[in-house]
């Protein structure tokens, strides 16, 4: 429990109103995204300005109390979660973008931000933020960072790390530091912008950002590619991009995944396919033309048993709300899902797919498969129910493999989702010692009181 | 912990909830506060934590799940399809039969009649109308609130007589009927647009519909049922169901009536019986605008425009309770399309809930004027000169916010169009 005097202290700092002491509010910032990890806070503060959290973690660090930085709460990997109690840092009230820089292609965002209200913003101008996690409605700018997010048009644009020029920091000291800048090339020292992002706020609190933009391509085209064995269609992934074509997606939904969209919004794609593979191109019109024939051309060649390129943006549009619907799908169809986001390196895609079919088979649970192919993540769900203790162990074991069988094949225990709670059993067992002990180092240099949403990443 | 009857009901729609937190997004309550408690995932929280026993119906819990305009926007965009806003109707229905209604609205109305202009208004307003209320206050048991919010707005003028006072039992065409349709007026018709009343008996008599008006309709419930007095809400249910046993179909030119008495299926039934005959009676409800289109298959192009309206530039608002509630945003723009002499602009945000939320504004004024500003700016992009929808309740809280903001639309019930 916190004292009453601090509880005092924070309503003179940030207001009456931006201090929520009331049990049902802290229970409604006792969860993130994720199903089983629930704490709730012994405060929830509202800063709005950079000095106001600097005061905040001040006094959080002289009485060493813990605070948990939150935005939208969407996070996948517990990491907003108050795992220790103490305070609720929620960013959301920091919400608006400072400035949209056309000459330089970048932006200056408050964390609060959510990532839809930018992306809205920013078509005014022609631009966009091309890392799209697909909780974009509700994600804010400063976990997206800290998290490092990303999504399915990773392929050609890569993460948000590469999206990142600076970021101004509150640290556990109270000290506001800005690191970066807003140069595209900066080698001044060491890197410690990097530091900070997927740090998962175990390091500071991101309370400013400068991001890098790009500008709209003009054309975009959706191609649909079938295949009666899902492990093909991993391998279709890598023949498009080694034949030099990169389309902006390459998103893998396997059988059982169509067969709950076609139940939910028929939209005709195909029941009895094993995999679907939707690519996108984009950029200038003529090569756009000139990818999509390829992208055929070469997923004829290595195994497709259909090729259909959408006819105009509203046929597009469909089939990407059935990819999107499709976590809907899974989620829908269980009491609790376990869904992961292994990745491997592009080309042990097939061998992954068949690990999760044979781990599916051996322990007897159903697992499904979908996520963004193109860059080898992907998000294996098993389907379980917490409260069928029996059937709850067989999945955890089933994912235990799955995770194994990701590392021996050269992958990662998360792509995009983060360790925070979720992954920690697994993030000791694939991280080196060493490692581990100069993440440790690290963390012991900048928050040597260790209040900065502590007991996420290691155990 | 008290009777969760209602939550128990509607369990399965909280389940769903797989806290992915998209409803930020389209919530305009968290837009404006930006704080858990204000979105459905946070209310869906707590209302699980109800039927677990874990969580009492405290006076913030109170403030908690009143504190929803119940606009929809939330299920409507629910990527696991989760029904909320049953689950904040049934927290509601529990709260006000373990609490009583007088703690859920007592305990927020304290904080939203501080201010004392606006308490004296009310009180004005209250004693004009005394009169009216030893009549109603048995039927209309919302009443109060709908002159509560008056005392506080930029409101349309009263009508010296309402609709309930002139208007005849029995409207017959010229020639063979070939339906014969009851007329529900709804209150904000009956008080405050008596002449739209008129107009809409006018238009469907001449298309060769007999009108029936039963003296008996009541209420349609909205606010009594919405806020959880589900009692109530059964009594006023009855009540219409036998005032219109004998139509083919019951028209509401109010998006809010129509709606609510097309959904006594869904929130009210105690039990199978009630269940088949609200259903029976919600299947013969049509709004107006869906009733032109759907029912009497007007051809919009053979609609004329009313002199006054020429030359203008329209726009539309889709009320929650057509648009959401009702799937109804086709026929509308069909008919305003269809005259000609207007031009028609889309609103950027036209399925933007206005604020009104029925007693939520009457509580929540300042939140509402917040989330009304939106729909401002985006009425203000259309360059119109007229907004129409087809709810008076939204048509008073968007004449209000465009008095507020001084803008020159003027706001118009679609039908007002039509010669």
């Amino acid at each position: 429990m916190i004292k009453e005097s601090l509880i005092a202290e924070f309503e003179k700092i940030m207001g009456k109103e931006n201090v929520l002491t009331s049990k049902e509010a802290l229970r409604a910032y006792s969860y993130d995204g994720t199903t089983n990890w629930v704490r709730e806070p012994d405060v929830v503060v509202f800063p709005t300005t950079a000095s106001e959290v600097a005061a905040v973690v001040k006094i959080a660090n002289a009485e060493r109390i813990p605070v948990t930085p939150r935005g939208g709460g969407t996070n996948l990997s517990g990491g907003s979660v108050p795992w220790l109690g103490g305070i609720v840092l929620c960013m959301t009230k920091m919400d608006k973008i400072l400035k949209i820089d056309k000459e330089n292609l970048s932006a200056t965002v408050e964390p609060g931000v959510v990532l839809q209200d930018l992306t809205l913003r920013l078509a005014k101008e022609g631009l966009f933020f091309p890392p799209d996690p697909q909780s974009f409605l509700g994600a804010t700018m400063g976990g997206i960072i800290s998290e490092n997010a990303g999504g399915p048009a990773c392929v050609k644009y890569g993460v948000t790390k590469q999206y990142v020029l600076g970021i101004e920091v509150v640290l556990a000291s109270g000290d506001i530091v800005s690191l970066g800048g807003r140069t595209l090339k900066n080698v001044v020292g060491y890197d410690l912008l990097h530091i900070f992002i997927s740090a998962e706020g175990t390091l500071g609190v991101i309370t400013k950002a400068e991001l890098k933009l790009n500008p709209i391509p003009p054309a975009k085209k959706t191609i649909v590619v079938v295949y009666d064995d899902v492990a093909k269609a991993g391998e279709g992934v890598f023949r498009v991009l080694e034949n030099g074509v990169v389309p902006d997606k390459i998103e893998l939904i396997d059988n059982w995944v169509i067969n709950r969209i076609e139940e939910m919004m028929p939209i005709g794609l195909p029941k009895e396919a094993d995999a679907v593979l939707l690519f996108e191109a984009d950029g200038v019109p003529e090569a756009v033309e000139k990818e999509a024939e390829k992208i055929v051309e070469i997923t004829k060649k290595y195994g497709a048993t259909d090729v259909k390129i959408a006819k105009d943006a509203d046929e597009a549009n469909k089939y990407w709300l059935a990819r999107k619907a499709g976590f809907a799908a899974v989620f829908g169809k269980a009491k609790t899902v376990l869904a992961e986001d292994v990745t491997v390196p592009r080309g042990r895609i097939p061998d992954l797919i068949r690990k999760c079919k044979e781990l599916a088979k051996k322990y007897d649970v159903e697992v499904t498969v979908l996520g963004h192919a193109g860059d080898g993540n992907l998000h294996p769900s098993i389907l379980t129910d917490v409260g069928n203790k029996e059937h709850y162990a067989r999945a955890m074991k089933a994912m235990d493999g799955i995770i194994e069988g990701a590392v021996e094949l050269g992958g990662v225990l998360s792509g995009e989702h983060g360790i925070g709670l979720e992954k920690q059993k697994f993030f000791n067992k694939v991280t080196d010692p060493v490692v581990v002990d100069m993440m440790k180092g690290v963390k012991a240099l900048l928050d040597p009181g260790n209040i900065m949403n502590p007991g996420k990443i290691w155990n | 912990m008290g009777d969760i009857k209602e939550l128990k009901q509607v369990e399965q729609y909280a389940n769903q909830c797989m806290k992915c937190g998209f409803c930020s997004f389209f919530c305009p309550v968290y837009q404006e506060e930006r704080v858990e408690t204000s979105v459905a995932r946070g209310k869906n929280y707590l209302a699980k934590l109800i039927i677990k026993g874990e969580q009492g119906f405290t006076p913030e819990m109170a403030e908690i799940i009143g504190k929803c305009l119940l606009c929809k926007r939330c299920a409507a965009n629910c990527p696991a399809k989760t029904q909320i806003d049953r689950v904040v109707v049934a927290a509601r229905a529990d709260m006000v039969r373990e609490k009583g209604l007088g703690f859920i609205k007592g305990f927020v109305f304290r904080k939203a009649m501080a201010n004392r202009s606006a308490m004296g208004r009310y009180a004005r307003l209250m004693q004009t109308f005394q009169w009216l209320l030893p009549k109603t206050a048995g039927n209309v048991r919302h009443l109060p609130d709908f002159i509560k919010s008056m005392g506080r707005r930029n409101f349309p003028e009263l009508s010296r007589t309402f609709l309930r006072d002139r208007v005849k039992s029995v409207y017959s065409p010229s020639g063979k009927p070939q339906m014969k349709v009851g007329f529900f007026m709804g209150c904000a018709i009956d008080f405050v647009y008596p002449d739209l009343g008129f107009k809409i008996i006018d238009f469907l008599v001449r298309r060769g519909v007999e009108v029936v008006v039963p003296k008996e309709q009541n209420c349609c419930g909205a606010a009594v049922y919405f806020s959880g007095d589900f009692e109530t809400g059964r009594r006023l249910a009855e009540a219409n169901i036998k005032a219109f046993h004998d139509v083919d179909y019951i028209v509401s030119a109010c998006g809010t009536c129509s709606s609510t008495l097309k959904d006594y299926q869904k929130y009210l039934p105690d039990n199978d019986d009630m269940q088949k005959r609200y259903s029976a009676f919600g299947e013969k409800v049509k709004d107006a605008t869906e009733f032109v289109i759907d029912v009497l298959k007007v051809d919009p192009s053979t609609l004329k425009l009313k002199r006054e309206f020429e030359g203008k530039t329209v726009t539309w608002h889709d009320p929650c309770h057509l648009v959401r509630y009702q799937n109804i945003k086709d026929q509308p723009r069909a008919i305003l399309k269809g005259f000609k002499g207007i031009t028609y602009a889309e609103m950027p945000n036209a399925d933007l809930c206005c604020g009104m939320g029925g007693s939520f504004s009457v509580y929540h004024y300042d939140l509402t004027k917040k989330i009304a500003a939106k729909k401002m700016d985006g009425i203000r992009a259309t360059g119109a000169d007229i907004v129409v929808t087809a709810c008076p309740g939204c048509m008073i809280n968007l004449i209000d916010n465009i008095l507020h903001n001084g803008m020159p639309q003027k706001v118009h019930h679609l039908l007002e169009l039509a010669e």
